[in-house]
């Protein structure tokens, strides 16, 4: 019986505590500056070279890219479909090209969004 | 398994909201008394050894997280420190104690979320949202470090992948839990409802659990003192002691996990004590492109949060394996139910399913 009833003043101190719980979307969760969410890649001057090591380290082909005749990476795509965040590609990448970013909200109605096509350092889709 | 008139077949799962992710049991009843328990297992299969042999170890790396997703922690460590064994790589002390460190925090955070569920199996919601709340402590310290909450990709052929750091956070949940357990053992370990629900339930004997393949928590709860952290070179140097408890019912295998989440925190705080004072990490990492191993069989083990788990990796000189085998320790507990469950009520099954601490991912693989 004791122990039942220190149970419930336990229980019952935490009823006055702070509530640790969030309002989601309204109020977003502790997101650290490590976290690897949406990935970008970076072409051009300091950028991607298309060197593949990228595409050699992704478990899931995720990640493809085309070059022109002079041998320059013109358009760089991530599969979203795919990829599980593992960074991999960021972190093998020789020229520190590719970041995963902070934005998780990936989710879409259209699935053709989840093809990220990279040209010229900028976003296209 | 033949039905008649007076029995009735009963499946349990896998969509049941008490079972741990998506295990069915085929239930024989006769009354409310289970006669025979036949475990479904597969639901979550994805084929994690066929794969392994069409990727390179590095790309094999991150996904090996994912085999038991609360204590993604220990399955890169097997598969790295296998992978080291084969390449004669030795590990600084300071990477040794990084690893060790990690993977008991993430002990830490899957015992939790244990009792939770296991709490919440028995019908109490509080703990937990207690337990996920200091579960959450960790899991943010993982996120800050490795990037991610679950699936870290953080240890690496030959050491990790950057250097350990938010020490003060550590320290804090090493200041706090205590507190927390504490407080867990208060509302649960001596509560009457609890107690009749699991004392003397699912007794498991130390030959059954030996012809079973039983280890871990559930086979230190029957009175077998066998931990391999023991004797592995990992955990050299780091003084704790084994909980072996004989109760060998499902209390007891709460008791125990909720013994070894102190002791663990022990553990940790040695580790940050020698990291406070060693040396910034200095590691040579392999070449990810280049990484083959020498042809030949490499076996090896670690003490997880749900038994022993060890790997076995066939390699023919290649920089893909030829065949890769995960032991999990969940695999034998599922089968274990096969036994326990005969003769049991059907109420208790789920508190005795849920004391085995099984985790599907790892199951089905």
């Amino acid at each position: 019986m004791r122990a039942l009833l220190e149970g419930l003043f336990t229980v019952l101190k935490h009823l006055f505590m702070r509530p640790v719980t969030l309002e989601y979307p309204e109020k977003k969760r502790f997101q650290s500056d490590a976290f690897r969410g949406k990935p970008s890649v970076k072409i051009g001057e300091n950028g991607c070279v298309g060197c593949g090591v990228c595409k050699k380290v992704c478990p899931s082909g995720a990640i493809n890219y085309e070059k022109d005749e002079n041998g320059k990476v013109i358009s760089y795509t991530f599969d979203l479909n795919k990829c599980i965040f593992c960074g991999n590609c960021m972190y093998y990448c020789p020229h520190s090209a590719i970041t995963l970013g902070q934005n998780f909200e990936l989710g879409t109605a259209d699935k053709s969004e989840l093809k990220l096509t990279y040209k010229g350092g900028s976003e296209n889709d | 398994m033949k039905t008649t008139a007076a029995t009735l077949k009963l499946n349990l799962g896998p969509q049941h909201p008490s079972t741990h992710g998506v295990l069915r049991l085929i239930l024989e009843l006769e009354g409310e008394k289970i006669l025979s328990c036949e475990p479904d297992i597969g639901y979550l299969h994805r084929g994690m050894e066929k794969m392994a042999e069409g990727m390179t170890y590095v790309q094999y790396l991150p996904t090996v997280d994912r085999i038991d997703y609360l204590a993604g922690c220990f399955y890169s460590e097997l598969f790295c420190k296998t992978v080291e064994k084969a390449l004669d790589i030795s590990l600084s002390q300071r990477v040794r104690t990084i690893r060790v460190v990690l993977l008991e925090l993430n002990r830490i955070s899957s015992h939790l979320l244990w009792i939770g569920a296991f709490l919440m199996d028995l019908g109490a919601l509080s703990p937990f949202f207690y337990a996920m709340r200091e579960r959450e402590m960790i899991l943010r310290y993982f996120e800050k470090l490795t990037g991610q909450r679950m699936m870290y990709n953080y240890f690496v052929f030959g050491g990790v992948r950057k250097d350990i750091d938010y020490l003060e956070d550590i320290e804090e949940i090493i200041k706090v839990l205590p507190k927390k357990i504490e407080d867990y053992e208060k509302i649960i370990t001596d509560n009457p409802i609890f107690l009749t629900r699991t004392r003397g339930k699912g007794i498991l004997e130390p030959e059954t659990a030996f012809n079973n393949s039983i280890t871990g928590v559930n086979l230190r709860a029957s009175g077998v003192e066998y931990d391999l952290r023991k004797t592995d070179k990992l955990y050299e140097g780091f003084e704790f002691t084994p909980v072996v408890l004989d109760g060998k019912d499902a209390w007891a295998r709460y008791k125990a996990r909720v013994l070894e989440l102190r002791e663990s925190l022990k553990i940790v705080e040695q580790g940050v004590n020698i990291l406070k004072d060693s040396e910034p990490l200095r590691q040579k990492l392999i070449n990810p492109l280049t990484l083959k191993l020498p042809e030949g069989e490499y076996y090896s083990e670690i003490e997880a949060p749900r038994g022993l788990a060890s790997l076995y990796i066939k390699s023919t000189g290649m920089d893909k394996p030829y065949r890769l085998k995960w032991r999990t320790g969940s695999y034998y507990a599922v089968n274990l139910l096969r036994r326990l469950l005969v003769g049991e009520y059907l109420n208790d099954a789920i508190a005795i399913a849920g004391s085995l601490d099984i985790i599907l991912p790892e199951v089905d693989k």
